[in-house]
């Protein structure tokens, strides 16, 4: 990637927050992640686009060593990440949203908020759940501290789950399809306390497949295609004038063609 | 036309309560001690090394073919001639039903454990937590949830069970049952007596459990 290629990008001026170096992911025999090389810088919200089965997921469960990689680097705030068995003090510095919430089913919604802290970081019990009641305001559910998650609508889930990982005050947020679970009528207000939590400055990675989203809010978008970057760059550029062939597939597929 | 005298049984009611506080006794020490054994057991087939995994799959399916009777047997007369160490029955019934019963609640643990969504456990280690964090604060309590129904034959199962260390003269239920019946002579009106007793018993344990688990089932299902 030349320095030209990155002008113009949010936090350019300063070292990337995350770095993919030639990353390469096997599942067995099959290639998952063929040599991903792209960076994320400070208060960018970069948004990964491409067909099921990409490697999209994969990608960011290596970002944060829930899976352990074959070939290349990935480098988390100048540190090379550690394999999984070593990285739950990397994985504390990130949140991670999940396309089925997988919020913990026998906690409240403050506990689940309050979990992280309480056990990772060993905050008193009082101080963890203050703290937990504040995002619960801040995703716009203060009155469902003590709903439990089967009470919750999928888009309440959903803002509970954001609020689980702004709880351990990551430094960024990993976003993986996370309305595409939900009902069309609460996928709005996930997205809102997405783009809010944008605006405030948090570094983010969005796999996503709503394009008005990535559009609006994105900084930043990567094509993603059989593992590979096919293409990225500011969302003006890759939305109206794609350089690539398979960037234009893809969207052809997207719009419906019935 | 048979005549019913249960004047054996009052006179020995003593004798017979006695039987059943043992039987009671020995039924709550196995289902604690066989629980804390399933556990770990499950819990190391799940996520502990291969070695440990073979080493206990290997012990969780000998038990599973192996008659208890056989076990409590071994462990009574066996054991002493192998290693010297002679066992009172109580201790020698209290080991080999700990030992078997924990080799069927390690299966229900697995099977708890392993119905939990991966993605709980990717959720716990994204927030930071180690695996055994993980694995005490999210997978177990969705699993014991889960685990109540198979988990209340187990326990009726086990008080069942401590009636075969009659067999090496462990002082509980059955064992009273039959030295009254054959004191007495009245095996029927005896033995009657018994069947109801270990009914009466079971029976608000399963429903007991059934109602427990259907408040709950709820928390356990991510
Ligand atoms: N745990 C796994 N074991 C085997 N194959 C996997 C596993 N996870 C993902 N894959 C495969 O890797 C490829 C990429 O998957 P994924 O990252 O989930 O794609 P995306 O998120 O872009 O839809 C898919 O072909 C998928 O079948
Ligand atoms: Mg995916």
């Amino acid at each position: 990637m030349t320095d030209a290629a990155n002008s113009g990008r949010v936090g350019a001026d300063r070292p990337p927050v995350i770095l993919y170096e030639e990353v390469v992911k096997r599942y067995g025999g099959f290639v998952a992640l063929n040599g991903v090389s792209a960076r994320v810088h400070q208060g960018e919200v970069v948004c990964l686009i491409g067909p099921s089965g990409s490697g999209k997921s994969t990608l960011l469960r290596c970002t944060n060593a829930l899976e352990a990689i074959e070939g290349g680097r990935i480098v988390f705030e100048g540190q090379t990440l550690p394999t999984p068995a070593l990285a739950a003090p990397v994985r504390r510095r990130m949140g991670m949203v999940f396309q089925n919430f997988e919020l913990f089913p026998h906690k409240s919604a403050l506990e689940n908020v309050a979990i992280g802290p309480r056990t990772v970081l060993g905050t008193a019990k009082a101080e963890a759940e203050e703290k937990a009641q504040a995002l619960l305001v801040k995703v716009g559910l203060a009155d469902k501290a003590a709903s439990y998650p089967s009470e919750l609508s999928g888009g309440q889930q959903q803002r509970v789950a954001i609020a689980r990982a702004l709880a351990m005050e990551p430094e960024v947020m990993l976003f993986d399809e996370p309305t595409s679970a939900l009902d069309p009528e609460t996928v709005g207000e996930v997205l809102n306390v997405m783009k809010r939590l944008a605006e405030e400055g948090m570094t983010m990675i969005v796999v996503t497949h709503e394009m008005t989203f990535a559009r609006r809010v994105g900084s930043w978008v990567v094509v993603f295609d059989k593992g590979r970057v096919v293409e990225e760059g500011v969302p003006k550029q890759v939305f109206e004038q794609p350089r690539e062939q398979r960037t234009r597939d893809f969207f052809s597929h997207l719009s419906w063609s019935g | 036309m048979l005549e019913f005298d249960f004047s054996p049984l009052v006179e020995s009611w003593r004798f017979l309560a006695l039987g059943l506080s043992v039987t009671l006794g020995l039924s709550a020490a196995v289902i604690v001690s066989s629980t804390v054994l399933g556990v770990l057991v499950g819990v190391g087939r799940v996520y502990g090394p291969r070695w440990l995994r073979l080493a206990l799959t290997f012990y969780v399916d000998s038990m599973r073919a192996v008659p208890v009777l056989v076990v409590l047997i071994w462990t009574f007369f066996a054991f002493p001639l192998a290693f010297g160490v002679t066992l009172p029955p109580l201790a020698a019934a209290f080991a080999a039903l700990t030992v078997h019963v924990g080799s069927y609640v390690s299966e229900i643990v697995r099977g708890g454990i392993e119905s939990v969504r991966a993605g709980q456990m990717r959720a716990a280690l994204a927030l930071g937590m180690t695996t055994s964090q993980a694995i005490r604060q999210v997978i177990l309590p969705q699993a014991a949830i889960r685990m109540l129904p198979p988990y209340a034959s187990i326990v009726t199962m086990t008080i069942k069970e401590t009636a075969v260390s009659a067999v090496i003269a462990v002082p509980e239920f059955m064992r009273s049952s039959e030295v009254v019946s054959s004191q007495s002579l009245r095996p029927l009106e005896v033995y009657t007596v018994a069947l109801v007793v270990y009914f009466l018993l079971m029976f608000p344990v399963a429903r007991g459990v059934d109602r427990i688990y259907r408040r709950l089932a709820h928390l356990g299902r991510s």
